[in-house]
């Protein structure tokens, strides 16, 4: 059992993290992180730690994996293709339809391309 | 139409035609191999052959090049992993991993055959291009010419990659450039400093051979080492081409796709390929294979790399504005030849548009053909460490730019445009908007004041026509604002960036005090060019001025972001690399053999620099460098009777 987590430095991947944390403590599944922010933008390699030592704690294992593609909406969905992952967990904020129609959503991408259950959290909750 | 189109093919029968497509064809695939040539390289070194030529055969030569430049550029991307060209490195990802798995000749299947699609396609792209442009074409007057013109440049400096701060200064330093010489309203000289031969101003050979061919060769010509591993090309032929059947959907796709990246100025085929490549991904359903060995991955982006060439002709040869760099020096080739591309093509030499057509199309069979029956032996090129090759280009290329005017002095200003190039390159400016500004500086001035003597005051902003393309000028600015703002809040990270390239080293020197030297040069030569034009006439002035002025704004801008970003960081990137080094070394050998070639002439030069640049720099075996030497000599003494070529004499040459 795995758990995918798309984590970027932003409140939209830290929300998804949280979530995907609760998810693999509560369906025991392993958690792979990939990192989808702009410019490379990794976890720090503190924080790495920490999730580590609590994860193992558990007796579960913590994976971080990145992909050739460059899109990271195409990247997620190749991973967890790849890894044959249970669950993938994004985070998301409002976006305006024009927003969407004239600069495209890749949470929207992974919706509607993902061949696994998709947990959405929301990062601006009322 | 269709008259014209059987005349052109019949006219391809005409053996001088088919000997120069041939001769084209094998160039440019030769040129495909070499890295960092590509497209712009093929054109710039054929040039200066084509001079003596008729328009027919100086075409078929130059488009028989450009057509197969991306079919070959793929064998040395699959085989060893080192793209001949920048489109090439996206076949790279799935090539080279067929390869590992002994593959390699299942991969160059689905390439050689997908680029001669998008070369067909993007033929027949531009065929359809003729009649559906057509009316708009001949409807244009001087103010829509001269709005397509600053279009050309404006989109150009947008839509390249990266900083569009960079690509604005660029492209309006490239327009002073393009102004050096006789102006065309009031004929009198400008930029040129007394200087007779800046008169007719700068050779289009020169500056794009200096500004992208030299400067390639500097940041290269440290690859001393040639590929070690053994080359097996394995199997898979069979499977290549039931692979490529079942995905001629891609095929198509990628093709579209080239085509679009290619009528867009500034998006050439790194940006098509990269397109396409997401556009497969995108498109299918199961993603694990990509990155891994899947045809999808080799097939969509082939295909569209050799259209984007046929795409870029498009807007060259219909609206005057290149659509891309190898299409700007063929538009400044037509143009020395009296041919104006625009609505004067259409009406007066429909039959040379339907000869570049039919050369496209052919030349992208016969290259996919050569390169099926001769793939054994380009493997063994692409084993050639690049600074032997580069001894014999930077002969050639010095030999070429001195063909147009048959002046040292060009090839002066080669050099030192080679070197500002290495610096725009290293430093993240894109180079693209500065040739097209400085091959459309002419065409945009005259067309403004035909447009301003013909018109009361701002009457002509109220064209129609003026006002779509301000319409479509002022679009991607908002875009790019836009997009700047969104990303400065950090609200862009939904944004998809499907169309986005990955992060690349090709800028090393970014952010760093060359940046800053870079930014320098660019605000004082816009300054220099403000000063100076104050004393030039009224008409002559008005251009020249707002181009400076317009570039000191956005040079200033770059100028203050590069000074506090030197500020802000403490420790700083180191000034001086190893590269740096290395390229500015090269530099001063390329003087070196300029200043050989202006005091004993250029024979003399080649068989002093050749074997010297190839024991020191390339450090290559005794027995290579001579014979390299000698057979180098002996073409170069045969060539100037087989082609129209002179050879630079040196002063002592003149006492003899």
């Amino acid at each position: 059992m795995t758990v995918l987590v798309a984590y970027a430095p932003a409140a939209e991947g830290r929300e998804a993290l949280t979530e995907g944390i609760k998810e693999a403590h509560l369906r025991k599944a392993d958690l792979l992180i990939v990192n989808i922010g702009r410019g490379h933008h990794d976890l720090e390699a503190q924080e790495v730690q920490e999730l580590e030592g609590q994860l193992t704690a558990a007796g579960l294992a913590l994976t971080i994996e990145s992909s050739v593609l460059a899109d990271p909406g195409d990247a997620v969905i190749q991973i967890a293709q790849e890894r044959n992952v249970d669950m993938i967990v994004i985070g998301l904020r409002h976006r305006s339809m024009v927003g969407k129609l004239i600069l495209g959503s890749t949470v929207q991408r992974i919706l509607l391309d993902a061949t696994c259950p998709v947990l959405a959290v929301r990062a601006d909750k009322l | 139409m269709l008259d014209s189109a059987m005349a052109a093919l019949a006219s391809l029968a005409d053996p001088s035609l088919l000997i120069m497509l041939l001769i084209g064809t094998v160039a440019g695939l030769i040129m495909g191999l070499i890295p960092g040539l590509g497209g712009t390289g093929a054109v710039a070194i054929l040039l200066p052959i084509t001079f003596g030529m008729e328009p027919p055969q100086a075409l078929a030569l130059l488009i028989g090049a450009l057509a197969v430049v991306h079919t070959s550029d793929t064998v040395s991307a699959v085989l060893l992993g080192a793209p001949g060209s920048a489109s090439a490195s996206v076949t790279m990802l799935d090539g080279y991993s067929m390869a590992k798995k002994g593959q390699a000749a299942r991969a160059l299947t689905l390439a050689f055959l997908s680029s001669m699609a998008g070369g067909i396609i993007g033929a027949i792209g531009l065929t359809l291009a003729i009649p559906l442009a057509r009316p708009l074409v001949l409807s244009f007057a001087s103010p829509e010419l001269f709005m397509l013109t600053v279009l050309g440049v404006a989109l150009a400096a947008v839509l390249s990659r990266g900083n569009i701060i960079k690509g604005v200064s660029a492209g309006l330093l490239g327009l002073i450039l393009g102004m050096v010489g006789t102006s065309p309203t009031t004929a009198e000289e400008r930029f040129t400093f007394g200087s007779l031969f800046l008169g007719d101003g700068l050779s289009l050979v020169a500056v794009a051979l200096g500004i992208f061919g030299l400067a390639e060769i500097a940041s290269r010509a440290s690859q001393r080492r040639g590929q070690k591993e053994t080359i097996t090309l394995g199997g898979g032929w069979g499977q290549g081409i039931r692979e490529w059947l079942t995905h001629w959907t891609q095929v198509i796709r990628g093709a579209l796709i080239g085509i679009w990246a290619g009528v867009l100025p500034g998006v050439g085929a790194t940006a098509g390929t990269w397109l396409a490549y997401g556009q497969a991904v995108a498109t299918a359903k199961d993603k694990r294979q990509f990155g891994k060995g899947d045809p999808r991955g080799i097939v969509g982006p082939e295909s569209a790399n050799n259209s984007v060439e046929a795409g870029d002709l498009i807007p060259t040869l219909l609206f005057g504005i290149p659509g891309g760099v190898p299409s700007a020096m063929l538009l400044g080739m037509l143009l020395t030849y009296g041919i104006q591309p625009g609505p004067s093509i259409i009406t007066e030499h429909l039959d040379l548009m339907y000869l570049i057509v039919w050369s496209f199309a052919i030349a992208s069979i016969l290259g996919a053909l050569f390169c099926f029956l001769s793939v054994k032996q380009l493997a063994k090129l692409t084993k050639v460490p690049f600074a032997v090759l580069a001894a014999g280009l930077v002969a050639v290329m010095l030999l070429g730019s001195f063909q147009e005017g048959g002046q040292l002095g060009d090839l002066w200003i080669m050099i030192i445009l080679g070197i500002f190039g290495w610096l725009l390159k290293s430093t993240g400016f894109p180079r693209a908007p500065f040739l097209i500004g400085f091959v459309l500086a002419i065409p945009l001035e005259r067309y403004y004041f035909l447009t301003d003597s013909l018109y009361e005051g701002f009457d002509w902003m109220a064209r129609p026509g003026v006002l779509v393309f301000l319409a479509i000028l002022i679009l991607p600015m908002i875009w790019a604002f836009m997009k700047f703002i969104r990303a400065r809040r950090k609200t862009n990270l939904d944004d998809g960036h499907r169309d986005e390239q990955p992060e690349d080293d090709e800028a090393p020197l970014k952010n760093s005090t060359w940046s800053l030297v870079a930014s320098g040069i660019f605000a004082l030569a816009f300054a220099a060019a403000l000063i100076s034009s104050a004393s030039f006439s009224p008409e002559a002035r008005l251009v020249p001025q707002l181009v400076s002025i317009g570039g000191l704004v956005f040079s200033g801008i770059l100028l203050f972001i590069e000074i506090r970003t030197r500020l802000r960081a403490k420790a700083g990137r180191a000034g001086w690399t190893l590269d740096a080094g290395f390229a500015l070394k090269t530099f001063v050998w390329m003087t070196g053999f300029l200043a050989l070639t202006a005091v004993f002439g250029y024979l003399i030069a080649v068989t002093i620099f050749i074997p010297a640049f190839l024991l020191v720099v390339a450090r290559a075996r005794l027995k290579v460098a001579i014979i390299y030497t000698g057979v180098l000599y002996i073409v170069l003494l045969a060539l100037p009777s087989l082609l129209p070529i002179d050879l630079p004499q040196g002063w002592l040459n003149t006492l003899v």
